[in-house]
């Protein structure tokens, strides 16, 4: 509860900051209010129920998924160091802008309340759709911003409706009461569903998930590369959780309903995301189809919704951010020294020689593609080892089967980077900031340390 | 003979709210039917008008009045200002038996059939008249709810419409130099 | 209940024509206060001291060919003027006249109708007035009548926002949206406009510039956009435009006069009432009281319209940029502080004096800080 006020003071605190402070500090204040933030959230801790009359809920492990979200925003921000130093960029608003998104991405984990979930998801998708398009130059930034923008606001329209519908078939916006309904006759649930399904569907489309996923390569790859690396992990990580939220206190008992219509979702999304990705070769589309098929494996806990659920996609969740937020910054540092017609290039060939022209870079970018892959030793092994598990002690075995698959087929896509960086090449050197370098070490090394002892993590849950 | 007889023992009642919806209907396929926006934009606001008439029907005056107010009055102002600067021509809005056209016909009537086979199906409980707090929609009543109930979600919309108007401004802002891909 | 109806019927009828007339007659005064200003006859010729006036220009009028553009959007250039007169006459209904009418053991309020949202009804109504010039300048399809569309839109969108703060600050003080509560509890001569100055300045002007009346009658400049908006009308629908701005001003006028003047509030009112009532009996005393109050309501509108028309021939127009700034730049903040300082007052024991500490802390921050970064400034 109280990240959720730090931020949303910080965020104009930051817009002041702009005024007076030099571009170059406004960094190094961003990651003072972010940590202020996590720290704040002690005061939360072991102090569990809900605030505001029945708004926001509190519980240790939903702080522990706050962090989750905080500590994914300090490292964008980590690897976001010498990217607004030009003269077009606003850093200011930028680093308000991404406070007041984790305000939204927040209140999505912690709401009781399904209006605190719209205003949650509005928060965040708003300050996205702004991020995106922060680029004014870059035509597909642009191009990626209106599109994100209307497809956004018609999923969010979707949502709404449904919660409108769940409103009309309970009486509240409160997340207990779809218990309320459960035992009606048929007749008397069929808003209810009805509320449900377009619940789902404005959800998924915010975490891309795979008939509702048009819209992510485009946007991955048109918004700048730091706000694709805050898309990918935060705003992926706060929606699962809301739809964890939903699926485990609202929808709990019409499981049977919505868990085969949510297993042909993930299917869908394991074989788009992973099979599409394959034929890109930009490095920020392969990432947005890969995004896709980790949103397959990430609903898998809500197919398993058992004791450990929670548990296995925060565990999940942190892994991917800490994968995916690495690889995105070796991209990041890479491409800005690779500029190809007056632009940092973004093919998949920028990784040629990476061994060569700076050793630590490329053991990281090796470090998270075989972590997305989910190879043992690496934190992202055990998230998906751990959803699957969930999932089959359901009964679903043949989603663990083409998971596993899928798996084997990514493995192509994750390892065309590695190859790239072991050529040769006669490139020069690349170097790198130190913040960001020591963002990425602490993102590999929190990888291994994970893969290696996952229960540190998980037992916290 | 049985539909003339049922017209002619609407209550006062029923013939406002028959004629809101027909307007507010006749609004809405206004809107999406018209070729020039601007006539679309006009549409909507006898939509918006008509939907604030329903609402007082309902008791709902505060929602009526800022309903006129906020969209009729001040967003679709802005709408037909800006399409008024655009000066789109009617051409440009065309889009004959695409398969995109079709592909949304058919999904729309999807939709609308599984709306309507829900209401078919669904028991729809009715309000009981008697215990009805006709003070419901009074904005004292309104106002005691936004500010003790949902006094959070109130405030946090504040921090919406920060980011939207910072959004806004930043992506407002003239920017030199050249566009690229 | 059905005598009821009558009366008030009766009442609705005459707040209709009363607005009607008023404004009608307004138009006269505007050229007899014009005339005087600039030190000339003026109207003299139809009727004793002209008095017929209003009635000559509307048989002009009337009887003029009515003239459609050809490339014009024909629906939509006659609904504008129409819309334009509907928005303007609909806002009377809210406006409490006068105190309630004895009839029959039987208090019967002098308006239109109590809706405990008045003053948001209000606000809604003049908020749609704009679609009638908005529309019929569109509608012109004429390159200058586009451009005065486009300055009233954007001009009364802008006023529009820090005459809606003000509103608030009144509403803050009284606790109620239903101008009949706000104007009751005005009794006597607790005037709101001793309680926020700055508001009923600030509210003033932003009625001016929503009635589009100089110096903020850009939508209608003549030096530049030929005649604004309604270039290309004639005719009656001509008329109409003309007339709907006079029936807007008497309605701003009546609102500025209700908010903070106190309507039919005068000093000394409850010595009148008791004073008649026990000189002609409860009922012809009551009712008696009630007229001079509407007498009193009128005499304050009167005011207010002078006050429009002497501005009009007095102050130059505003450029458009000046016209922005002072939206934006001034009235917006000087509401928002206006209203912060209104609340923090009401909140206090003494809320008469806490404002007026409020406005000078305001004044001397405001001022002190201006005078030191001048001096900062020239320093350097």
């Amino acid at each position: 509860m109280y990240p959720i006020i730090v931020f949303s003071v910080s965020g104009l605190l930051m817009l002041f900051l702009g005024l007076s402070v030099n571009k170059k500090s406004l960094l190094p204040y961003n990651l003072l209010f972010m940590l202020v933030g996590l720290a704040s959230n002690f005061l939360d801790w072991n102090a569990p129920g809900l605030y505001f009359n029945g708004m926001l809920e509190i519980s240790n492990p939903i702080i522990l998924v706050q962090w989750v979200l905080i500590f994914a925003a300090i490292l964008v921000s980590g690897i976001s160091s010498r990217q607004f130093d030009d003269t077009h960029a606003y850093p200011a608003e930028y680093y308000a802008i991404m406070q007041f998104a984790l305000v939204g991405a927040l209140i999505m984990v912690s709401f009781q309340n399904l209006l605190m979930l719209f205003v949650g998801l509005e928060i965040l998708s708003v300050g996205l759709y702004v991020l995106t398009g922060s680029d004014k130059r870059n035509l597909r930034g642009n191009e990626a911003a209106i599109k994100y923008f209307l497809m956004g606001s018609f999923a969010t329209g979707i949502f709404l409706f449904g919660v409108a519908m769940f409103y009309g078939a309970t009486g509240s916006f409160d997340i207990s009461s779809g218990n309320s309904v459960a035992n009606n006759l048929l007749e008397g649930k069929m808003f209810f569903w009805l509320g449900m399904v377009f619940i789902f569907i404005g959800l998924l489309f915010k975490i891309s998930a795979a008939p509702f996923h048009f819209w992510t390569a485009d946007v991955y790859q048109g918004a700048p590369t730091v706000f694709s690396a805050f898309m990918a992990t935060i705003v992926k990580t706060a929606v699962i959780f809301a739809l964890f939220r939903l699926a485990a206190y609202s929808f709990n008992l019409e499981y049977e309903n919505w868990s085969k219509f949510l297993v042909i979702i993930i299917g869908l999304s394991m074989v788009i995301g992973n099979v599409t990705a394959v034929f890109q070769t930009n490095f920020k589309r392969v990432l947005a189809f890969s995004s896709i098929s980790q949103a397959g494996f990430m609903l898998l806990s809500l197919i398993g919704l058992g004791a450990q659920s929670y548990g296995n996609l925060g565990f999940y969740s942190l892994s991917y951010a800490l994968a995916t937020i690495s690889a995105f910054g070796v991209f990041l540092v890479i491409s800005s020294n690779t500029i190809v017609e007056g632009r940092p290039s973004e093919n998949i060939n920028v990784f040629d020689g990476l061994f060569s022209r700076n050793p630590d870079l490329a053991i990281i970018l090796l470090i998270s593609m075989l972590s997305l892959a989910g190879i043992p030793l690496t934190s992202g092994f055990w998230s998906k080892f751990f959803v699957l598990n969930d999932a089959a002690a359901k009964g679903y075995f043949w989603i663990l089967i083409l998971g596993v698959l899928m798996s084997a087929v990514s493995l192509y896509y994750y390892f065309n980077p590695i190859r790239a960086s072991f050529k040769k090449t006669d490139l020069g050197k690349i170097e790198i900031s130190s913040l960001s370098k020591y963002t990425l070490y602490v993102c590999a090394a929190l990888t291994i340390l994970f893969g290696i002892a996952p229960n540190i993590l998980r037992s916290l849950f | 003979m049985h539909f003339l007889e049922i017209i002619k023992n609407l209550s006062l009642v029923q013939w406002a709210f028959y004629f809101l919806s027909i307007l507010t209907l006749y609004g809405a396929l206004g809107t999406i039917l018209s070729k020039n926006p601007i006539h679309s934009v006009i549409y909507l606001v006898v939509t918006f008008f008509s939907i604030s008439g329903i609402y007082i029907m309902l008791n709902a005056q505060f929602l009526a009045a800022v309903n006129v107010i906020v969209y009729a009055g001040a967003i679709m102002v802005l709408f037909l200002f800006v399409l008024m600067f655009l000066n789109l021509k009617e051409e440009s809005t065309e889009m004959k038996t695409s398969p995109m056209l079709i592909a949304a016909v058919s999904t729309g009537l999807l939709l609308g059939l599984i709306l309507i086979a829900t209401i078919r199906k669904a028991e729809i409980t009715r309000v009981n008249y008697n215990d009805f707090d006709p003070n419901t929609g009074l904005i004292e009543t309104l106002g005691m709810v936004l500010y003790k109930n949902y006094m959070l979600p109130f405030e946090l919309v504040s921090v919406l419409f920060l980011v939207a108007m910072s959004g806004a401004i930043l992506l407002g802002k003239r920017e030199k130099g050249e566009s690229h891909f | 209940m059905e005598f009821i109806l009558l009366i008030k019927g009766l009442i609705i009828l005459t707040i209709f024509a009363l607005s009607l007339g008023i404004a009608a007659y307004e138009t006269y005064f505007e050229r007899v206060i014009a005339a005087y200003i600039q030190d000339r006859v003026g109207p003299d010729r139809a009727g004793p001291f002209g008095i017929l006036q209003p009635l000559a220009d509307a048989g002009k009028l009337f009887f003029k060919e009515d003239f459609i553009p050809t490339l014009a959007d024909k629906g939509l250039f006659i609904i504008g003027p129409g819309i334009a007169m509907l928005t303007a006459l609909m806002s009377s209904a809210v406006i409490p006249f006068g105190d309630t009418l004895l009839i029959k053991g039987q208090y019967i309020p002098v308006q239109g109708m109590d809706v405990n949202i008045g003053i948001l009804w209000v606000f809604g109504i003049v908020s749609l007035g704009v679609y009638g010039i908005l529309i019929g300048g569109w509608a012109s399809n004429n390159k200058y009548s586009l451009y005065g569309a486009i300055r009233a839109a954007s001009q009364n969108i802008s006023y529009e926002l820090a005459m809606g703060i003000t509103l608030l600050s009144v509403i803050v003080v009284t606790g109620s949206l239903s101008i009949r509560t706000i104007v009751g509890l005005q009794h006597g001569i607790d005037w709101n406009i001793f309680y926020q100055p700055v508001g009923f300045l600030i509210f003033v002007t932003c009625s001016l510039a929503e009635c589009n009346r100089t110096p903020f009658d850009l939508p209608e400049s003549e030096n530049e956009l030929v005649a604004g908006y309604h270039t290309e009308y004639g005719s009656m629908k001509l008329g109409l435009y003309l007339f709907s701005e006079y029936v807007n001003m008497f309605i701003s006028s009546a609102i500025i006069a209700s908010l903070f003047l106190g309507a039919y509030n005068y000093p000394g009112m409850d010595f009148v009432h008791s004073f008649l009532t026990g000189k002609l009996g409860e009922s012809f005393g009551h009712n008696l009281a009630t007229v001079l109050g509407i007498l009193v309501y009128i005499l304050k509108i009167f005011f207010f319209i002078f006050v429009f028309m002497w501005v009009r021939w007095t102050l130059p127009r505003f450029k458009y940029d000046q016209l922005m700034n002072m939206a934006w730049k001034w009235m917006m903040p000087l509401s928002i502080v206006n209203l912060i300082i209104v609340a923090a007052a009401e909140l206090s024991p003494y809320p008469l004096l806490f404002n007026y500490i409020g406005l000078a802390i305001f004044a001397f921050l405001y001022f002190g800080s201006r005078t030191v970064y001048n001096n900062k400034k020239s320093k350097l």
